[in-house]
């Protein structure tokens, strides 16, 4: 079946179509989107083996060949993170059902988060730079959608924001596209590769594309200078967008400065590969300085992003095997984790009514599973073995170690006990403490809303102690980061 | 108020037919020349436009009862399943095909899928550009 | 000879489109900006009409029927804001 890798985008398209037709009866659409969920988990499982056993798939869409058409690659890298996103969608969906409302419900909420499905997936898919700009903007649609739906006054005032931020930021990336057309005449990422790797010595030009690149995918996925809108933005919209915004969107923003740096700037590693790092160490302290300052739950996860995102780039940009694993480990586990986190808290909120973590104590008490599922996701979160989060750091930093480059390393080693701090404060004044009495309102939806999160947890634990089954996927994904021969050759050769 | 637009609504109630017919030909000429569903489409709602302009919303209401949402929705799902027509055949996704057929009165054409696939960039144009314009009309 | 006549009438047709510009912009009512918009449609109209008899094609024909229909649309819902102070009425019996 040579249509299988397109599969993970059109499942979600179709469903997205068909829940429009549904919009008034809230029961079909749950059921609809819960399935084909499901059903895209299966296919994305199974485009993950077929990689892991054929090599990088392609698919020329339309049969137009390789340079002159639309290719969908799905290299290891890719297909991991479809599968990822995938869980979270199932994750999220699921819990959307007890928490999100009727009144969003019926303003086409399902169909929208498949269509943002559609964005990310497309985006982590396509081979072909222009059409990741389209996916983008299919994902940035639906998120403007999503981010004021509802219509309450913060979230009218956040999205300005967010609107703003990402049209400059989409036509700078359309700028960008056309400058790299403009040096190497084509728009296909294999032959960009090609082209770029076969001059004598990187142009000039190419450092400024390689920086407008960076700015662009920096903004969405909120490194330094340029995280400013996140806290604001992400801290508006209900729960389970906001999850979905956590775990996927700036990790698109993460995947592209990947794939555009191992891919395009390869060669002059001199500026490029050290203004990435400097810009990642300072993203992981300002993360970290954000985290441990608030006592706003959401605010505290909020900024435990941006000190993950730091991290993953930094193992990019030591860009060694060894970092490069660390990294797309980091990634996956990151992903996982803070969707289960921002949907931990919701619980937390709905029992409580507030996400200041001044007002609430004593959870543990009537809520057990809900306190230690917290603090499995806890310490996952800041590394602490057997859990996921554990091998991705040490590999990051060991790769950093050996590279020399001990600053960085340092800084993220020490990054990570004030993560550690930082959600520790939540489950030592959150859920300790003398139990105060809350407005006990429907404890059967309590259950329901944690499922999901028992699952992402479940899932992510697995990845944690099975990590050396996972490793041999994992690097298999780094072989085509360091050697990008082989994404060219798998592309243009047939 | 009473309106009176009478000039208004006899030329739109001849005109609104003579761009439907325009909006028709920039359809069908999009297979091999400058056109197609996209700007079809948008002539079509400028079409309806016209109509909303010299009567009112009740009536053309009345006159196209359709759910410009739903429009939008069976656009895309034509669009999609044309592409995906592909996966049936094994074929990589969006791969159409073409054939010459001989219809009664037109003579030899030659029909393509990708002629479905417009009709749903068409009716997706319609679609959307409609719920927009009443949305702001209808906002008051 | 017949294309040197057809450069001086896009000269003339550019000059008359420069005087409806300054209308535009200076108004001074809003009337006298729906009207200069109206002229400015005509006037790219012709100048197109004009330009593809230089160029002896006929692709661009469609171009001057889309700009027609916009620009008529265009001016009478212009006209029915400023006459009415509605675009779209709701129900035009009540």
């Amino acid at each position: 079946m040579i249509n299988l890798i397109v599969l993970p985008i059109l499942i979600p398209l179709l469903t997205a179509v068909l829940l429009i037709f549904f919009a008034s009866k809230v029961k079909t659409q749950r059921w609809i989107s819960a399935i084909s969920a499901l059903l895209n988990i299966g296919v994305a499982f199974s485009v993950v083996r077929k990689v892991f056993v054929d090599g990088i798939q392609i698919l020329n869409v339309g049969s137009w060949v390789a340079p002159f058409g639309i290719t969908l690659v799905s290299d290891m890298l890719s297909a991991l993170l479809v599968l990822t996103t995938t869980i979270i969608g199932f994750a999220v969906i699921l819990y959307s059902f007890s928490s999100i409302g009727k009144e969003r419900e019926k303003y086409y909420y399902y169909a929208l988060v498949q269509f943002l499905l559609v964005g990310v997936i497309g985006a982590f898919t396509t081979g072909d730079i222009f059409n990741l700009f389209v996916f983008f903007e299919v994902m940035l649609m639906a998120s403007y959608v999503l981010l004021v739906i509802g219509g309450t006054k913060i979230q009218l005032r956040e999205s300005l924001k967010y609107l703003t931020v990402n049209v400059i930021s989409s036509a700078l990336f359309v700028i960008s596209v056309a400058y790299l057309y403009s040096v190497v005449g084509t728009l296909n990422m294999a032959q960009i590769s090609e082209r770029i790797g076969s001059l004598e010595e990187m142009p000039g030009i190419l450092t400024v594309i390689a920086v407008l690149f960076l700015i662009v995918f920096g903004m969405k996925g909120a490194i330094f200078p340029l995280y400013f809108w996140l806290p604001g933005s992400y801290f508006a919209p209900p729960i389970p967008v906001m999850a979905l915004f956590g775990a996927l969107l700036t990790k698109v923003g993460v995947y592209s400065i990947i794939r555009t740096f191992t891919l395009f700037f390869f060669q002059d590693k001199d500026y490029t590969y050290e203004l990435l790092m400097i810009l990642a160490i300072i993203t992981v302290v300002v993360g970290v300085i954000g985290s441990i300052a608030y006592w706003n739950i959401k605010k505290i996860i909020i900024y435990n992003i941006i000190t993950a995102i730091g991290v993953i780039l930094y193992g990019v940009s030591v860009a060694t095997t060894t970092s490069f694993t660390g990294s797309i480990l980091y990634l996956i586990h990151d992903m996982l984790i803070k969707a289960a986190l921002f949907l931990l808290i919701g619980v937390m909120i709905k029992i409580t009514g507030t996400s200041n973590l001044r007002q609430f104590s004593g959870l543990i008490k009537h809520y057990p599973g809900l306190a230690w599922t917290f603090f499995i996701a806890a310490i996952s979160l800041a590394g602490i073995p057997p859990f996921s989060g554990f091998v991705g750091k040490l590999l990051v930093i060991q790769g950093g170690f050996t590279a020399e480059e001990y600053i960085g390393a340092t800084i993220i080693l020490l990054s990570s006990l004030l993560v550690l701090y930082s959600v520790m404060k939540i489950f030592i004044h959150g859920f300790w403490g003398v139990p105060k009495e809350y407005a006990k309102k429907e404890s059967i939806s309590y259950r329901a809303l944690l499922f999901p999160i028992v699952l992402i947890i479940t899932i992510s634990v697995l990845y944690g102690i099975g990590s050396d089954y996972v490793y041999s996927y994992v690097s298999q994904a780094v072989q085509t980061l360091v050697n990008p021969e082989l994404y060219i050759e798998a592309v243009l050769k047939e | 108020m009473k309106s009176s637009d009478v000039i208004l609504q006899t030329t739109s109630k001849i005109v609104f037919f003579v761009i439907l017919l325009f909006a028709i030909h920039l359809f069908f000429e999009g297979h091999y020349r400058p056109g197609g569903g996209f700007v079809g489409g948008l002539v079509t709602a400028g079409a309806i436009v016209l109509f909303l302009l010299a009567f009112d919303i009740k009536t053309v209401s009345i006159l196209l009862p359709f759910d410009y949402k739903w429009v939008t929705a069976i656009g895309l799902l034509i669009s999609i399943l044309t592409a995906a027509g592909s996966i049936v055949f094994n074929v990589p996704f969006f791969t159409h095909t073409y054939d010459h057929f001989h219809l009664p009165l037109i003579g030899e054409t030659s029909l393509h899928t990708a002629a479905l696939f417009d009709l749903g960039v068409y009716l997706v144009v319609v679609g959307v550009t409609m719920t927009i314009i009443q949305t702001i009309g209808e906002s008051e | 000879m017949f294309d040197t006549i057809l450069y001086v009438v896009m000269a003339v047709l550019s000059i008359s489109m420069v005087g409806f510009l300054y209308r535009l912009i200076k108004g001074p009512t809003v009337p006298d900006r729906v009207v200069a918009l109206d002229a400015i449609g005509v006037i790219l109209i012709s100048m197109i009409a004009v330009f593809s008899m230089i160029m002896r094609t006929s692709a661009f024909l469609d171009v001057i029927l889309l700009l027609g229909i916009l620009s008529f649309i265009g001016t009478a819902s212009f006209s029915k804001f400023l006459a009415k102070g509605v675009i779209f009425d709701r129900d035009r019996n009540h």
